[in-house]
């Protein structure tokens, strides 16, 4: 399954050009045995857009929730008929129903062994980005996935969209000239948080299981369902849910793989203190956070604030290219546009075009490169090399925030250069019964 | 908090346009009150007749206006008198008016966290008279019993606090109904009965979330039930016992079964936003037969009215391109749709009154043909989710930030 960026760079175009126009019909072929681990809002919405594109059968869910697995597969017999068992264990559904396709949707910290589970039954994985939540985790996927040679296509559904496919295509013809400079961003609203009293888990909710291999802690409707990924025992903070997007694109677009030295500082300016006592919580995640990465030829900065909006800036989101003749940036439901730096110059931009208008995403066009890629034995566009090398990012700047210095990282080996502490942080102990895969 | 002003500023703002209204126009007929959410017959039609959409191009006339705090209760009416809830502040406030002049009459102000979660926040529930009485439940469990013409706070309990239930989501929403000597409300699995004199528990259901719909009567063999919703489903239930005499499992993604059943003869209609669509089954056994299942029929909260053998209501979830549809109750199939986006709406008799989420109120006749509106105008603005109510001849109508219009529909001599 290895491939060269190079290769999955020409696969994207095909792709776009191949199956961005297929109307929405039942395609002909093979329906695959398909199942769902993390049966929520976004497994949902995934597994809505696998039906639709024809080639799924889907025989099992599984989620540690009854609520939301119930409505599901109640949903699923509405749009096809199927009626899918319902799972607690996905163990147990791997098991029993052996499924050619697993969609992974749960939280990070529940990415790494579903997948590497799903992949050893021998199943193909649509895995929910970032591909982990720490860095060894996310590297035994990719050995998983070599091993049993099955395709892994990761929920980076930025490198299929069409307007990041025509503006990478811009990016890399030279009309922005040499590239200095990479300033990643995304900004929002937001205030005080003020504590949530813990509580008993909803009805039908295994909270043992849902806090699985990571920390178990008191119940908090904060935390699930939905708020965890501002949790840094389950997740890496906005730099890891919307971080990773950007700093793939820059990975998609440079010549590296990763960069030398990341460094990170940030805090909770506005949301204030961390409360996580045995009767209430708030969320730990930081509110402000810039994280710098250096590569051979060139920096990219991300930043974030909770906070004052967009404010001065004419974009609340996305990747500013500084180059000599002028900036470019990618954005989201801005589309993406170029500013040349010259008065004569003419500025160009390029509306984006949503499979779904409403969340604002094309996970159609990557449901059909992935079955495409197996058809054809082929890396799909997020295959699990190139999207393990962007999710390793978000993870080694919240470990920079964490330690509030610099790492040096060993890309090729990936290792930290010279601080034991850091190199810890590349994996953490699992809780008991789960073991930490390497 | 996007407004700072007290509430006692926002009752200040109300304006008084229209003082002499009861000498210009016909007398204020009690048989057009609406003491419940829903109306008195449970059924969002109000058998009133004095009303006329005869209005000038600028719309109807308003007669006043207040604001009464975030929230999304509708109001009540009843001997002259409106009340509704909002939140301000971090404070719940249950208010009452005069039904005409919109005089603040009295209010009643208690710590409630606005308690915003993917929507504004506020109150959902709607107070509910009777008699001399009103009761208030707020969505954390504030439960009040007020003197309707002082104010005063003749008891009160706070359910999650005192009474150990377990608040749903986003909030108790059903309105108090008061059956006999007892309060039956919308709490726990099963509902909850307290004495509706005191306060004091009668009997309570298991411990999960509530849904958010307010207690249906109906009739079984003669016998008074109520039927109820929770996260699980609906409930059919002894409003003297609290034992359950069916249930129908009914899941949705978020637990959320929030608007009211209709229940005709043996038949029950159930409808939920969240992809689940409605459901028509069967009553008469433990565990009630479908008779057919529509899934492109979702009232996520608002109910639908039923009129000559069909479904009126809205399709879809607030944050979807949500439709008024048309629906035969007896085959659950679409009869048309119209894209007005996630409105309300009530009916006078054959006639539907739809609130646009955009404050747009449409009167157009219930038809299988389509929806024709005769008369329209724009009379509220900002998010309007909650379902308006015309009593006496005036319209009531809000919005999520908590502005409160009355309207004068009431016909000429």
């Amino acid at each position: 399954m290895k491939t060269t960026r190079r290769s999955f760079l020409k696969t994207s175009a095909l792709a776009s050009t191949a199956f961005g126009a297929t109307p929405l019909i039942a395609a002909p072929g093979k329906k695959f045995r398909t199942a769902v681990i993390g049966s929520g809002w976004w497994g949902m919405n995934i597994l809505r857009d696998a039906i639709s594109v024809g080639r799924t059968k889907v025989v099992g869910l599984a989620d540690c929730y009854e609520r939301p697995l119930n409505a599901s597969a109640d949903e699923v017999e509405g749009l096809t008929g199927d009626k899918p068992r319902k799972y607690k264990d996905y163990t147990e559904m791997l098991r029993k129903e052996r499924p050619e396709i697993v969609i992974i949707a749960t939280p990070d910290h529940w990415h790494a062994l579903p997948a590497i589970d799903s992949l050893e039954a021998g199943a193909h994985v649509f895995l929910e980005k970032p591909t982990a939540h720490t860095i060894v985790e996310s590297r035994a996927i990719v050995k998983a996935a070599q091993a049993a040679d099955r395709v892994v296509q990761v929920g980076l559904h930025r490198r299929i969209g069409p307007h990041h496919v025509s503006g990478m295509e811009f990016l890399k013809s030279g009309k922005v000239g040499d590239i200095g400079m990479v300033r990643m961003f995304v900004t929002g609203g937001g205030s005080i948080e003020k504590p949530t009293p813990n509580a008993t888990p909803p009805d039908g909710m295994d909270w043992d299981l849902w806090c699985g291999p990571a920390p178990k802690r008191p119940y908090n409707r904060r935390l699930a369902p939905g708020g965890w990924r501002n949790f840094l025992d389950y997740a890496n903070g906005t730099l890891g849910d919307w971080g990773v997007h950007w700093l793939d694109q820059v990975l998609w677009w440079s010549d590296e793989k990763y960069p030398k030295s990341v460094f990170s500082t940030g805090g909770r300016p506005v949301r204030g203190d961390v409360v996580a006592s045995e009767k209430e919580c708030t969320s730990d995640a930081p509110d402000t956070q810039i994280a710098t990465y250096e590569f051979e030829s060139f920096t990219a900065t991300w930043e974030h604030r909770k906070y004052a909006g967009p404010g001065a800036e004419p974009h609340r989101y996305g990747c500013y290219f500084y180059g000599s003749k002028g900036v470019f940036h990618m954005g989201w439901r801005d589309g993406w546009t170029f500013y040349p730096s010259s008065r004569r110059g003419q500025k160009v931009h390029v509306d984006p075009d949503f499979d779904n208008e409403k969340d604002g995403h094309n996970i159609p066009p990557l449901w059909r490169d992935f079955i495409d890629a197996i058809d054809n034995k082929r890396a799909p566009v997020a295959e699990i090399e190139a999207s393990h090398r962007s999710s390793v990012l978000p993870m080694l700047g919240m470990m920079s925030y964490k330690l509030g210095r610099s790492i040096q990282w060993d890309g090729a080996k990936e290792q930290v250069v010279g601080d034991a502490e850091a190199s810890k942080m590349l994996r953490r102990d699992y809780r008991k019964p789960w073991t930490y895969p390497v | 908090m996007t407004n700072a002003r007290t509430l006692s500023e926002y009752l200040r703002m109300k304006c008084f346009a229209f003082a002499l209204a009861g000498l210009l126009w016909s007398g204020v007929s009690h048989a057009g009150d609406w003491p419940i959410y829903r109306g008195p017959h449970h059924d969002g039609n109000t058998r009133e007749r004095g009303w006329s959409t005869d209005w000038p191009k600028s719309g109807p006339r308003q007669l006043w206006k207040a604001n009464v705090g975030i929230g999304f209760s509708s109001v009540s009416v009843s001997d002259g008198r409106v009340c509704t809830m909002g939140n301000s502040e971090d404070k719940d406030l249950v208010v009452c008016f005069d039904a005409v002049t919109g005089k603040e009459l009295w209010a009643h102000e208690y710590e409630a966290a606005l308690d915003t979660k993917y929507y504004e926040g506020g109150p959902g529930s709607t107070p509910t008279f009777d008699g001399d009485r009103v009761y208030s439940l707020g969505k954390h469990g504030d439960l009040f019993c007020f003197n309707a013409k002082s104010g005063k706070v003749l008891w009160n309990v706070q359910l999650e606090k005192q009474a150990g239930m377990r608040m749903s989501t986003w909030g108790y929403s059903g309105a108090p109904y008061p059956y006999g000597d007892k309060l039956l409300l919308n709490v726990g699995s099963a509902g909850m009965a307290l004495d509706k004199k005191t306060g004091k528990l009668i009997w309570k259901s298991g411990d999960a979330e509530a849904g958010y719909s307010t207690p249906y009567p109906y009739k079984s063999d003669g016998k008074q039930m109520f039927a109820f919703s929770s996260e699980h489903g609906y409930v059919g239930v002894d409003p003297d016992t609290g034992k359950e005499a069916w249930k129908i499992a009914w899941n949705t993604r978020y637990g959320v079964n929030a608007s009211d059943p209709i229940i005709v003869g043996e038949q029950i209609f159930i409808s939920s936003g969240y992809s689940k669509g409605s459901g028509l089954f069967k009553l008469g056994t433990k565990k009630p037969d479908e008779i057919w299942r529509a899934r492109r029929y979702r009232n996520q909260f608002n109910c639908s009215v039923l009129i000559d053998g069909h479904l009126y209501g809205f399709d879809g979830d607030s944050n979807s391109r949500a439709k008024l549809k048309c629906v035969n109750w007896e085959t659950g199939e679409d009869v048309w749709e119209d894209g007005i986006g996630f409105g309300s709406l009530f009916a006078a008799g054959k006639t539907l009154f739809v609130l646009s989420p955009k404050g747009e109120l449409m009167v157009g006749q219930a038809s299988t043909k389509g929806f024709k509106p005769s008369a329209r105008a724009k009379v509220i603005g900002g998010k309007c989710w909650t379902v308006p109510v015309l009593a006496n001849g005036l319209l009531y109508c809000r919005n999520a930030d908590g502005d409160l219009v009355c309207l004068d529909l009431r016909a000429k001599k």
